[in-house]
């Protein structure tokens, strides 16, 4: 599904990845852990088409697809997602408003008509159930005013409409208390199938109890230094990011 | 839905679709009016000076019932147009009005309009303009209200489309308990030019006042924006609050935003704030993410952007169609409608 090789990423001349290699086939679930600053989150960001950053070397292929060629509309609509370590505000435009004009975007791509009202707002409860939402958070502008957790839970209900085939998941864990994490984390399981596909980028262990990964990857400066099973996240966790590094 | 007429006699007739079936239309060509004076439901309406312009006394409750006031300019008349409008709303009275402004042909028509109103104790007014001329017209609005005690006045004005458009808001505060509120929008590109004079005068103690003005601008269009509250010797108590928010789209669209704030007395809460920013690139990149093309999420930025000033006005059915009109707006579907210059659709 996602075959990334050689991947060099640079901002303002300076690499933050140098060769990451990674492979994403259907049905799995990746964790992508490494200490802070190792390019975890500009990994995500570049797949999803960032203009800030720089592709110095390497290609990523997507369906088939070369993804880096492609505007990050294109990549959503091709079943890619992100859910953002910092999800945006935007006063004035409603979850309702922002999901009805992404929904419609991708059924046009799939040349299927546009959802009647009522139709979008059975599936917009429908979704908001997966993520146990308060009903009232989509009449309110995308983000403003939420908590921590309730942007993290905004990002997991965001997925839960679109669909995707490869999901991103960046820090999704960060900053939840235990009850959201399990929300958050359940959601995810719900929407799992054996045609789609997650990377769970985490600084913790935790999250892997509630969405167990097949294959547990550490980045550091750059580059993936040890892939393995879901064993790893525990080593990582009892014996630190350093004794994995010096390692290696 | 009941479809609105315009002008029969008109050559260009076209329909009106502002919804409601409560809406009274009164009809203001080269501003004349174009009925005959008199009284109606406790609506007084005649003509001003020289035969131009909308004197109106109201008296009772009309809020559930907008008057909509359509000034038309025609070809009959193509040098500079000058009308007065005198409206008073008797003690107790409420009123919501809807101006629109519009041209018939594509001349370079100059107009200006002068407007007194006048809220006794207790009135109240929710008033709406819709400037939409053409690219080539030049708008002036010359707006003086006084307000007496409880009285209160909600206006907006949306400086949709016009080559140049002027507007002079002054608000006089006689009286303890007077409310207003001002907002506007104001959305211009190509060449052209759009003013705001905005003067809040709080002459008695225990007023407020609020004002929130936002402006789009695109390619090369040009936007001042002035705006004072002034504070009396002795309007103790008085609340006065004013913001000005700008998005320019472009390098060579130009704000010019000056906010002032003059205070005689010493208890008083006033603020007031004044923004000059570009479209999010994060938040772009966000709406992007989830699959919405760049255009459309330029459009969805501006429509958040513009949001709370809509929000403002309270009649349902006009802010649904004022939405739907400020978009296609921003659409730059306004300038593709070469044949007519309504932009009414």
């Amino acid at each position: 599904m996602l075959e990334i090789n050689n991947l060099h990423v640079s901002i303002q001349d300076r690499e933050i990845l140098s060769g990451v290699n990674l492979q994403v086939r259907a049905g799995e679930v990746h964790a992508i852990m490494g200490p802070n600053g190792s390019g975890k989150s500009t990994l995500a960001a570049v797949l999803a088409g960032r203009d800030i950053f720089t592709v110095t070397k390497g290609t990523v292929v997507y369906k088939g697809v070369d993804l880096l060629a492609l505007p990050p509309e294109e990549r959503a609509r091709l079943g890619l997602f992100l859910g953002f370590q910092y999800p945006v505000e935007i006063p004035g435009l409603t979850s309702v408003n922002f999901m009805k004009a992404a929904v419609n975007e991708q059924r046009k791509y799939k040349n299927l008509p546009p959802l009647s009202s009522g139709e979008f707002l059975k599936l917009m409860r429908q979704k908001m159930a997966v993520v146990e939402m308060d009903p009232s958070f989509v009449g309110r502008g995308v983000n403003v005013g939420f908590s921590g957790g309730e942007k993290k839970r905004n990002e997991i209900f965001q997925m839960a409409m679109l669909e995707p085939t490869l999901a991103f998941l960046d820090e999704t864990d960060s900053g939840l208390d235990v009850d959201a994490l399990r929300v958050v984390a359940n959601g995810v399981n719900k929407l799992k199938t054996k045609d789609n596909a997650f990377v769970v980028i985490t600084h913790y262990q935790r999250l892997l109890d509630y969405i167990v990964p097949d294959i547990v990857h550490v980045l550091n400066k750059g580059r993936i230094i040890k892939s393995g099973s879901k064993e790893l996240a525990l080593e990582v966790e009892n014996k630190g990011y350093d004794h994995i590094i010096n390692a290696t | 839905m009941k479809e609105y007429r315009y002008m029969p006699e008109v050559k260009r007739v076209f329909q009106c679709t502002v919804p409601g079936e409560n809406i009274r239309q009164v009809f203001l060509v080269d501003g004349v009016l174009q009925e005959s004076p008199g009284t109606q439901n406790g609506i007084t309406l005649s003509t001003g000076p020289e035969g131009r312009g909308l004197k109106m006394h109201i008296t009772g409750d009309h809020s559930e019932n907008p008057l909509q006031i359509i000034s038309v300019r025609s070809e009959n008349l193509p040098e500079p147009l000058e009308f007065t409008n005198t409206w008073e709303l008797a003690p107790g009275a409420k009123a919501q009005i809807v101006v629109c402004d519009h041209t018939l042909k594509e001349h370079l028509y100059q107009t200006s309009r002068y407007s007194h109103i006048t809220l006794r104790e207790g009135a109240h007014l929710d008033l709406l303009f819709m400037q939409n001329e053409h690219g080539r017209s030049r708008y002036w609005l010359d707006l003086d209200a006084r307000l007496y005690k409880d009285a209160r006045l909600d206006s907006h004005i949306l400086s949709l489309y016009g080559g140049t458009i002027e507007n002079k808001v002054k608000a006089h505060l006689q009286e303890p308990g007077a409310v207003c509120n001002l907002d506007g929008l104001y959305l211009a590109d190509g060449e052209q030019e759009i003013k705001y004079n905005i003067e809040v005068r709080h002459n008695s103690k225990e007023c407020q006042s609020s004002q929130l003005f936002k402006g789009i601008l695109d390619n090369s269009a040009k936007a001042w924006f002035e705006g004072l509250i002034y504070v009396a010797p002795g309007a103790q108590s008085t609340e006065a609050f004013q913001a000005n928010h700008n998005l320019l789209l472009t390098r060579d669209a130009k704000i010019t935003t000056m906010p002032q704030l003059e205070i005689y007395a010493d208890d008083v809460k006033c603020s007031h704030g004044a923004t000059i920013g570009r479209l999010d690139e994060m938040g772009l990149f966000y709406i992007r993410s989830r699959g919405v093309p760049l255009e459309q999420a330029h459009l969805l930025q501006q429509m958040a952007f513009v949001h709370d000033v809509l929000e403002h006005v309270r009649n349902h059915a006009i802010r649904v169609r004022l939405e739907k009109m400020v978009e296609s707006r921003l659409r730059g579907e306004f300038s593709k409608c070469a044949h007519c210059t309504m932009h009414c659709c």
